[in-house]
């Protein structure tokens, strides 16, 4: 037992603390640049074109227009294609979530 | 008061604050690189190139943390791997086997004493066993952690540690007490 002990002690003392000396800066200056300003940049310009298309949709279609005629159209079919288009978007929009789903696993686990 | 190491990855996931990850570094080089030295039989140069390697993919995969273990654990994990992919890269280009490092001139030989009788006796040791000896007996990570860290079964890490502990004490005899 205290052969043991003594083992232990002489195993932990072989392995002293070891001086940075300038290992830190050294795999800080290999890191990738922060992703932060390429993200507001990306956001910026998402956000700019989605603000510059909506301006241009309202003034070219008479302030908004074709919405309240669209939706007039929409009241005018009958409930059975307002079903299946219903039924159609849904089945679009879970099909778009389950692939982002899948891709963002497939990406966490490599 | 002094952050946690948790605080910290928690500071390099939703910033990406780099000084955190430096802080986190500072705090573990010298038990990763300690590692590494043994693990590659003192090799300094190849030893604090797999730590950079290990910390830069550390980083990369930081997002992999779940903190179910301990960071250290994980990072040793991370080091032993890149340890591991190292030797088999540099056994498939240039046919270095455990059998020809363990006869390779060791650079603490000139020095006397107990130390470097503990070195030698652990450089002897298979690697399996070596790598359970150190991280158990000289990094005191549990035999669970261990495990984690090898990737391989609890009985086997508690078996290569109790064969490795034996063979040391038999080599290191002369110098137990009496």
């Amino acid at each position: 037992m205290n052969q043991e002990h003594w083992l232990d002690r002489e195993l932990r003392d072989a392995a002293p603390y070891i001086d940075d000396e300038g290992f830190t800066v050294r795999v800080l200056q290999q890191l990738p640049p922060p992703r932060r300003r390429q993200d507001l940049l990306r956001a910026v310009i998402l956000l700019g074109t989605a603000f510059l298309a909506s301006v241009l949709t309202y003034v070219v279609s008479d302030g908004g227009r074709f919405i309240s005629v669209t939706l007039e159209r929409l009241a005018a079919l009958p409930a059975l294609w307002v079903f299946v288009l219903a039924l159609a978007s849904g089945l679009v929009m879970a099909a778009a979530g389950a692939t982002a789903a899948i891709s963002r696993s497939r990406a966490s686990l490599t | 008061m002094e952050l946690t190491d948790a605080d910290l990855v928690a500071r390099v996931l939703v910033d990406e604050d780099q000084h955190a990850f430096g802080e986190l570094v500072r705090r573990h080089q010298s038990s990763v690189r300690g590692l590494l030295r043994q693990l590659t039989r003192t090799d300094v140069a190849l030893a604090d190139d797999l730590a950079q390697q290990a910390f830069l993919r550390a980083y990369k995969n930081i997002r992999n943390f779940r903190g179910e273990a301990r960071f250290s654990t994980w990072l040793y994990r991370i080091a032993y791997n890149c340890f591991r992919e190292d030797a088999r890269r540099r056994k498939e280009l240039v046919g270095i086997d455990e059998e020809q490092l363990q006869t390779q001139h060791d650079p603490q030989a000139a020095d006397p004493g107990l130390r470097h009788d503990l070195m030698r006796a652990l450089n002897l040791l298979p690697l399996n066993e070596r790598s359970a000896i150190l991280l158990c007996c000289q990094n005191g990570l549990s035999h669970d952690e261990a495990a984690r860290v090898l990737d391989i079964p609890l009985g086997t890490v508690k078996t290569n540690v109790l064969r490795g502990r034996e063979k040391l004490k038999r080599m290191l005899a002369d110098w137990g007490p009496n």
